[in-house]
């Protein structure tokens, strides 16, 4: 099939980016509605799920894969594989739903702390369903307060009207370039793939079948 | 019973401390009070359950958005909720996980789809119905009560556009699925003693009955909470939750069934759990549409749950999972065969992103029929794979799990057992196979560019994949065409989506032909190891099967057939033997080669034989992966042996693929150009299809075709230097390699006649 081998050459850096964060906060909506511009109502997440984006930005051919976590796979015993090797961390609370976002201090933060295997990956922020201001109950200095105190970027969004939604990526993509090591990691995981560093026991492909 | 057990647990569990507090029974409002800290106080119970309430209610009204129509009305919302609290608090091991939501579903669906139908047929036969039923207390009971759902269009559709009110005179005259209806119904019926079976007044009540039987699997080994479950398994001694196992069992099976896939897998680091998760917690329910969703659990249903005792160890030593039934066995041999679905696909995807995706995001438009009959067929080696190997999937697992800490290792090595590990040679076989065919199809078609560029990194090459594939899609009419000949038969029974549907006994020819298919592969390549100690080059080879002294237009019929004859032979417990050269001789006079193989009735016997003979033949070379291969085949034919009846339906079988001019087209082409090398393995592959002949004869013909061979080499040079270089390297090199492979072959054929 032509296009996973032109996938290979059609990028220039390659991230992985993980959405972590409670159920329901809108984890796969902000996925679908970055990938496909879609608005639909989504079931809930079973395990994972991921989707892989190619967009540009700064210049560079950038591909995405995003894995998107189940909210309540967090007691479960996969999730450490979930964020190996991972370059970005999406943290998402619902900004109509406070327990989410106290769960971001509570829970998610010490998990990421646990588990991620990449020092210097890049963790962000992000509220969803802004959209829905009138029921707001997290206001946004108390999220940029909490983004200050993890050291992370911080935004607002809404899935379903779009609003910051290729930001947010955007954001995470060119923060992530920033760091030297990240942006090392990027580039040669393309020539590799993304869940394993895979020993070189074969020269890559792609000479051979672009002609 | 169970009715009353519900509504009393109803009662107990889904509390309203509001109710109790103006009710009578004067509560401790000590520990009683909103602000108690008690956790057993009512109203700590209530703000647990507000809690669990939330969270159900928060996947509740995400559930099945593209049904929404009925899901997520009031009705069915509330149902669903209250059985799924309900579990819940009678299970807090387990508390709400996401996905019980949508096991309950289903079930509730079935239920009402059936009164649905129930409340449409009244309509059309109403007159009848109160002939022939005593219809006082009818009316008054159930007549009266109405639907809040709303109607699903196609059953609308049924019952008013095909079956305008006709007057029938007897309940004998219905259709039979309208028939069980009205009698299910019918509380003074044939049903009577258990009261009526099919109400409304009961969907909710016999809805929980039903999930709580899934959920806990009613003392049999598949228990769907313990897909949920974060503990290990009760009686199991590795230290894995039950969905980590039995992914791991999945892998396992498939590293038996098709042991170069599972090793491509791995090699990429693609770990089943990620994929597997969600294709058993909630039983492939989101992979398929629901109406195909709730023909595979009739099929899954259907399969005994009762727990597998391994002789000779204790209940908790044979205790490896959830998956330990028949039932457990067929769902671990659909998940299999769902990933043989994809397996060109997978196959030409180098990366592991890439294969998690075709796997999460399974193909919606597979022939249903024909996963579930490849998984029935699957299913038997999946009860061996899943009984007698608990040991085998333990260090894999360990190993599974040391990858997930310590990045350093290399999955591919851990996560293997031993028993792949000596496959793992072979791991290419595949892919050579193809790429030869191909290689040769595109030099036909006179690109020798692109073959000539594949020589050099034709191990991993990414191109040769995608042709494998292209290859691969290309052979597929052929399959389903087979399969489509059955498919008929099938559709009624497919339609009764309440009913035991078996399809087992109805469409095995398909199966066979299918599952030998694969195993059959495997087949050559254990011969392969064994003819051919380098066989890296040699297996590229495998693929002439004619000698140049047959017509080439014969060998394209019989390229054809003789698939089908080799499946025949693993049939039969692939020993007897054809020989095929008679069989190729005059291929036109027997368009059936299963009319020429007759069983034999001492096929066991033989088997034995034959299984030894080769043993002590290959016992030079790589005797432990052909035995253990062996083994497998062993399995596959006393399996497959019990269906003796069934060769007439295979015979059809045969035809179809003799006319399925796409598999010519691959195998003709082959032959076209590249018959030069005939090798070892081609014969190895002819023993294959042996069934009438004694083992000396056997070896008799060997020697012969050794000499035909040997010959051929010895005027060929010429004929080689005609072509491209580089099919001349490879031929070169494969020359040597298979002047050796005869050498074995000799020694062997002497064995044979000396018996």
């Amino acid at each position: 099939m032509g296009s996973s081998g032109q996938g290979q050459s059609n990028f220039d850096l390659s991230f992985k980016i993980l959405l972590i964060g409670d159920s329901g906060v809108g984890k796969s909506s902000l996925l679908v509605s970055f990938i496909s511009n879609a608005v639909d109502d989504l079931a809930p997440t079973i395990g994972v799920d991921f989707k892989i984006k190619l967009f540009t930005v700064g210049g560079k051919k950038l591909k995405l894969t995003i894995w998107d976590t189940a909210g309540q796979e967090r007691f479960r015993t996969l999730t450490s594989s979930y964020y190996r090797g991972a370059q970005g961390i999406v943290l998402v609370y619902d900004v109509t739903r406070r327990d989410t976002f106290t769960n971001l201090s509570d829970v998610w933060a010490k998990e990421v702390e646990l588990y991620s295997t990449n020092q210097d990956c890049i963790k962000m922020l992000v509220g969803n369903k802004v959209d829905r201001e009138s029921e707001r109950v997290v206001s946004r200095e108390e999220g940029i307060s909490l983004a200050k105190e993890f050291g992370c970027l911080y935004l607002e969004c809404s899935a379903r009207t779009r609003e910051n939604v290729e930001r947010c990526f955007e954001e995470l993509a060119l923060k992530i370039m920033e760091v030297p090591s990240l942006l090392e990691e990027g580039s040669t995981v393309g020539k590799r793939n993304i869940l394993k560093q895979k020993q070189e026991q074969h020269t890559p492909p792609a000479g051979s079948c672009c002609s | 019973m169970n009715f009353c057990r519900y509504a009393a647990l109803r009662r107990q569990l889904l509390i309203d401390p509001q109710v109790l507090k103006n009710g009578s029974c004067s509560p401790d409002v000590v520990m009683d009070n909103p602000l108690s800290q008690n956790p057993d106080s009512m109203w700590g119970r209530f703000f647990r359950n507000a809690e669990l309430e939330r969270m159900v209610d928060q996947d509740l009204t995400r559930l099945y958005p593209e049904h929404g129509s009925y899901f997520q009305t009031p009705g069915c919302q509330g149902m669903l909720r209250r059985i799924l609290l309900l579990w819940c608090l009678r299970h807090p091991v387990y508390g709400y996980r996401q996905g019980m939501h949508e096991l309950l579903a289903p079930l509730l669906y079935v239920l009402h789809i059936d009164l649905e139908l129930l409340s449409e047929v009244r309509k059309v036969y109403e007159d009848h119905f109160t002939d022939i039923i005593d219809g006082f207390s009818f009316h008054e009971n159930d007549w009266t009560h109405k639907f809040d759902f709303k109607k699903l269009p196609e059953y609308m559709e049924d019952c008013n556009g095909s079956e305008s009110p006709v007057k029938i005179n007897s309940l004998g005259e219905l259709e039979p699925k309208i028939q069980t209806i009205v009698l299910l119904s019918d509380a003074y019926g044939t049903e009577g003693e258990l009261g009526v079976v099919l109400s409304e007044k009961f969907l909710e009540h016999d809805a929980h009955c039903m999930f709580d039987a899934l959920m806990n699997g009613t003392g049999g080994a598949v228990a769907m909470a313990e897909f949920f479950s974060p503990s290990p398994f009760g009686g199991s001694h590795t230290m894995f939750p039950p969905i980590i196992e039995s992914s791991a069992a999945l892998y396992h099976l498939l590293s038996i069934i098709d042991s170069s896939l599972h090793s491509h897998l791995v090699e990429l680091g693609v770990e089943p759990q990620y994929f597997a998760l969600r294709w058993l917690r909630v039983l492939f329910g989101r992979e398929f549409a629901l109406e195909d969703l709730l023909v595979i659990w009739d099929e899954i249903f259907a399969y005994e749950n009762t727990k597998f005792n391994k002789p000779g160890t204790n209940d908790a030593e044979s205790n490896v999972g959830v998956l330990n039934s028949s039932r457990g066995a067929l769902i671990a041999a659909f998940a299999v065969s769902m990933i043989l679905q994809l397996r060109s696909s997978l196959l030409a995807t180098e990366n592991a992103t890439s294969c998690l995706q075709r796997l999460l995001n399974f193909p919606v438009d597979v022939d249903l029929l024909k996963l579930l009959a490849k998984a029935k067929s699957l299913q038997a080696l999946a009860v061996e794979a899943i009984n007698s190997t608990p040991l085998l999937i333990l260090p894999r697992l360990h190993g599974r799990r040391n990858a997930g800490f310590t990045k350093a290792h290399i999955p591919s090595l851990d996560l293997t057992s031993p028993r792949t590990t000596l496959n793992m040679a072979h791991e290419s076989y595949w892919e050579e196979r193809w790429r030869v065919l191909h290689m040769e199809e595109e030099r036909k078609q006179g690109s020798a560019a692109s073959a000539e560029k594949q020589v050099p990194n034709r191990k991993k090459g990414w191109s040769e994949r995608v042709r494998l594939r292209l290859s691969r899609t290309k052979c597929d009419p052929f399959r389903s065409k087979a399969t489509f000949r059955k498919k008929n038969e099938t559709d009624e029974g497919r339609k009764n989506i309440g009913g035991d549907v078996d399809f087992g006994h109805k469409i095995p020819a398909e199966v066979e032909e299918q599952d030998v298919k694969d195993t059959n592969f495997s087949t050559s390549e254990t011969r392969c190891s064994s003819g051919c100690p380098g066989n890296e080059e040699n297996s590229s080879n495998i693929s002439d099967l004619s000698t140049p002294v047959r017509g080439t237009n014969d060998y394209v019929n019989m390229s054809g057939r003789s698939s089908v004859a080799s499946n025949f032979s693993a049939e039969e417990n692939d020993t007897d033997s054809v020989n095929f050269e008679p069989l190729q001789a005059n291929p036109e006079s027997s368009p059936l080669p299963v009319s020429e193989l007759d069983p034999d009735d001492d096929t066991l016997n033989s088997t034995q034989n034959y299984h030894s003979v080769i043993k002590q033949a290959a016992g030079i070379k790589e005797r432990k992966l052909l035995s253990d291969k062996f083994q497998l085949f062993w399995k596959f034919g006393r399996n497959i042996n019990e269906g003796t009846s069934d060769r007439a339906a295979v015979s059809e079988d045969a035809i179809a693929c003799d006319s399925g001019s796409d598999c010519n087209n691959v195998a003709g082409s082959s032959i076209v150009n590249g018959c030069n090398s005939t090798s070892g393995i081609s014969k190895a592959e002819i023993i294959d299809q042996n069934l009438i002949f004694s083992l000396s004869d056997l070896g008799q013909s060997m020697l012969e075709n050794i000499q035909v061979i040997e010959s051929v080499f010895q005027q060929d040079p010429d004929q080689m230097g005609s072509l491209e270089n580089c099919k001349n390297a490879i031929v070169g090199e494969g020359h040597i390699t298979a002047m050796a492979a005869l050498e074995e072959l000799r020694k062997i054929s002497n064995l044979l006649s000396e018996m």
